[in-house]
């Protein structure tokens, strides 16, 4: 019997040895040195995300996960922190309150979970004016939500726009200004550059009630309407001497490129061909209404709405042309909106809008792309991840797309990302930098950070 | 601002399940000590589940009963977890317990005829990681378990060939959970919502195969144990989500489908010493038949849909050997070793069961302290090799690791 005693005791040594299966690659930074890392950018490279300002949106933000990801690099190139964000000190947001999810009563009576302006109280005073003590006030993520590369040489642009008034360097001055003296002060061997987005979407979130033609002339002196799409030229110029102050120290840099904005869930959730008809007689009410409107069709099903088109119009929207999700459901539902009132046109994106803000986005990557090229970086390409992310991106398990609150990406604004957004981001970012500076960079986790959050 | 309504389809993002390696070969002691083979020889009343054909042949009315203590282990390793150095991420320890047991034998001293009732349990899997690791909205526990019951004949229709058939009723049950992407208003330190199936499943199926004596010294068998589909019906699906999510995701019922593949096997048994004996064993197993799995709830809303996650899997040819050698009249030692190739095919390896090839080695004894009662003991260890897996259906990949202890016990008495 001692033999069946013997055998227990191997099986509990090899009990005792459990496996493991550790994976060490260490990470390295390849030609490229991250030692310190300055972030350039609007709303998208600040963290803002259910229309405002917070400060655990900041602290999820696709600079802090970068910063964090280029630390792990141990091979002296690595990123040396702190790594400092103008951070807002609410969560609640700013200055404007943030979107969370409630449930809603519509004028149907019928019950639904939609994004409202949470009512816990701002701390709008805290957040007013960012001061660093640390290193002559370091800042590393200068990134301004609504900034437009079109900006970029606006005398006193931070004066209106509270969100860089509270941390740049002197409101007075223009935002290359504030460019410089961050470059200057934090030194950069490398760079992120995520700008142009707004250049588009001010143009796009009006429906389009600017200049999209890109030979929009300036308001006053060099200050362009919000609504308009910024010419070519002036693109191109204010990219390139933004892209002169961050490589002045001799820094690196991964240049960003600008998503299909069609794409974004604020113009793909409320579908156009919404107006629900259910008996043939409203059908033949709706066609009888519109005497003057050509290739009208309303049957029982689904149809399209009636809207008011860019040039005042009135018309039936063809398959293709996008509704804004700001057109109030309830006048659709209750007070006749796009069925026997046209939907105004503030809410609609025609096809010729449609085409200009597509060409925009083509032509401006273009000059991305060049810049790039001439001054040996990485082009990262985001229209391609964002299409990548429109048919979705399975990643540990989650579906993430574009999709408006269940795609999982997507902050409740329904144009900026969430945190796991913004951790998708990174991670395309590495992708691209790994491939460029041939570095080994690890990727992000990121099912780790916070998801939408349910009532 | 806005007030559109939301019509989250919140997608159970890729559930899915047991699948793998299921399959256990610990049926009987002596034979897991010998690598796991046993198709030609009759050694003892488990010969119910090597070979109903060998029923015939064993002496007198024989009551077997024998249980292993299986103690898996599966690490998990990715660098996207904590940077430089990966996490290695353990599955919590857990001890299954599959039993055996047989009685049966000639029906009477001189007949040709064998009868025989086995309960064993050939099939089963269990797995829990931590509850908030990587995978966590892939799997966060399955356990898979079965009992089948084989009523079973043999006759023996010359002095070299005896064959027989068992008839198969199976029991069993599965329960997994899984993590779901759905965050808020849960309770202070739980982050995600969770998805927990539970249902019992039956199925039937045969066993029958063929026993061949060509000598005293050198024996053929020939088996076939049919697929069974193990049917879920009127399992219990419960999801744990927000408040506002309840009517998206409904306590309700769901129907699935486990098959548990049919296996050929073919063996030889040799004697070349007196005291020695050799075993070789082919098992050739039909895993291709589990192609999906597949979950049909009774109520799918916009969110919760049926699932259908792919698996892929391709048959396995498994290669044993083993060998037994009786020291005295008392105690006879074995030992032998097998080849066990997985599977799961690349891009299709879940974390629910991350299978690789594995080589096994065993070892045993056999005691017979008094006139008619045996007594086994046996160890295998078995070591999975380190796979560098992906399952794209989930986007989740990294490398696993995956051993097991098994010690086992048993006895026999001969009536």
């Amino acid at each position: 019997m001692k033999k069946i005693y013997a055998i227990g005791a191997v099986a509990f040594m090899f009990a005792a040895c459990r496996p493991n299966a550790n994976v060490t690659t260490p990470a390295t930074s390849g030609n490229a040195n991250f030692t310190n890392y300055l972030a350039v950018g609007c709303s998208f490279t600040a963290g803002y995300g259910d229309n405002s300002l917070t400060v655990s949106g900041q602290l999820n933000s696709y600079p802090q996960r970068l910063f964090e990801q280029f630390e792990t690099i141990k091979d002296g190139k690595g990123a040396v922190g702190p790594f400092i964000q103008p951070l807002v000190t609410g969560d609640n947001g700013y200055p404007e309150p943030k979107l969370v999810l409630s449930t809603v009563t519509h004028c149907d009576g019928k019950i639904s979970m939609a994004p409202v302006k949470t009512t816990l109280p701002l701390d709008s005073n805290g957040s007013w004016r960012f001061v660093n003590p640390v290193n002559n006030n370091q800042v590393n993520n200068v990134s301004v939500p609504k900034l437009r590369v079109a900006d970029i040489p606006v005398q006193g642009y931070a004066g209106p726009n509270a969100y860089a008034r509270r941390y740049f360097y002197d409101p007075t001055k223009r935002p290359l200004d504030e460019i410089y003296a961050r470059v200057y002060n934090v030194h950069p061997t490398f760079f992120t550059l995520w700008l142009g987005i707004t250049d588009v979407l001010g143009y796009a979130v009006s429906g389009g009630q600017g200049n999209g033609s890109r030979l929009a002339v300036p308001v006053t002196l060099n200050i362009y309407n919000s609504n308009d799409i910024t010419p070519d030229a002036v693109f191109a110029a204010n990219y390139d001497s933004v892209l002169t102050a961050l490589t002045s120290t001799g820094a690196f840099g991964a240049l960003l490129s600008i998503p299909d904005i069609t794409a974004l869930p604020y113009f793909t959730t409320r579908p156009m061909n919404g107006l629900h008809i259910t008996s043939k007689g409203f059908a033949d009410t709706l066609m009888a209404l519109y005497p003057d409107v050509n290739n009208k069709i309303f049957d029982t099903g689904d149809n399209y709405y009636i809207i008011r088109d860019n040039v005042g119009g009135i018309r039936q929207a063809v398959p293709g042309e996008l509704l804004l999700i700001t057109v109030p459901q309830d006048s659709i539902t209750c007070a006749g909106w796009g069925s026997t009132k046209p939907i105004p046109r503030e809410y609609v994106l025609t096809t010729d809008e449609l085409q200009n803000i597509r060409n925009a986005v083509t032509s401006f990557n273009g000059y991305i792309q060049k810049e790039a090229r001439d001054r040996n970086l990485p082009y990262v390409d985001m229209r391609q991840f964002f299409e990548t992310l429109s048919t979705g991106i399975t990643y540990n398990g989650i579906n993430y797309s574009t999709e408006f609150v269940s795609g999982g990406a997507f902050s409740l604004d329904a144009i900026h990302l969430n945190a796991r957004g913004n951790a998708l981001v990174a991670n395309k970012i590495i992708e691209a930098i790994n491939a460029f500076f041939k570095s080994n960079i690890p990727m992000t986790d990121v099912n780790k950070y916070p998801g939408v959050k349910f009532p | 601002m806005k007030k559109q309504l939301i019509t989250a389809s919140l997608l159970l993002s890729a559930a899915t399940s047991f699948g793998g390696g299921y399959q256990l070969n610990l049926q009987g002691v002596r034979q897991m000590a010998m690598g796991g083979t046993g198709t030609a020889w009759p050694w003892d009343a488990s010969t119910i589940f090597y070979n109903p054909g060998g029923v015939a042949r064993l002496k007198g009315i024989q009551m077997y009963g024998s249980m292993a203590f299986i103690m898996p282990s599966t690490a998990y390793g990715n660098r996207e977890n904590s940077g430089v150095t990966s996490s290695n991420e353990r599955t919590a320890s857990q001890t299954f317990t599959p039993f055996n047991f047989y009685i049966g034998g000639r029906i009477a001293e001189d007949s040709r005829f064998g009868l025989g009732l086995g309960i064993y349990t050939p099939f089963g899997a269990g797995m829990k990681w931590d509850d908030n690791w990587l995978g966590k909205y892939i799997v966060q526990s399955v356990d898979l378990q079965t009992v089948f019951f084989q009523p079973t004949v043999s006759y023996r229709a010359s002095e070299w060939l005896s064959v027989g058939a068992g008839f198969v009723f199976a029991a069993g049950s599965v329960d997994f959970r899984q993590a779901m992407p759905i965050h808020g208003n849960l309770g202070a330190d739980i982050d995600d919502g969770q998805a927990h199936l539970h249902g019992n499943a039956t199925g039937v199926g045969f066993n029958i195969g063929a026993q061949m004596k060509v000598h005293d010294d050198l024996q053929f068998g020939l088996t076939y144990r049919s697929q069974v589909n193990m049917d879920v019906e009127g399992g219990s699906a419960k999801f744990t989500v927000p408040t506002s999510l309840k009517d998206s995701f409904p306590s309700t019922k769901f129907d699935a489908r486990m098959p548990l593949p049919g296996v050929v096997s073919a063996g030889v048994g040799w004697r070349p010493l007196e005291h020695l004996t050799l075993q070789l064993d082919l098992n050739y197993t039909g895993w291709n038949s589990y192609d999906s799995l597949r979950f049909d709830f009774a109520q799918t809303t916009t969110s919760l849909h049926n699932v259908r996650a792919p698996r892929h899997y391709r048959n396995t040819l498994t290669t044993r050997v083993g060998l037994s050698y009786r020291i005295s009249s008392v105690v006879s030692i074995m030992g032998g070793a097998a080849y066990d190739p997985t599977p799961v095919t690349n891009g299709f390896v879940s974390p629910d069961l991350p299978d690789a090839d594995r080589v096994v080695l065993t070892c045993g004894l056999t005691v017979k302290p008094v006139r008619g009662l045996t007594i086994m003991a046996a160890f295998e260890g078995s070591n999975g090799v380190k796979r560098n897996g992906s399952y794209d259906f989930g986007g989740f990949s990294g490398v696993y690791k995956s051993t097991a202890a098994v010690p086992a016990i048993g006895l026999y008495y001969n009536f």
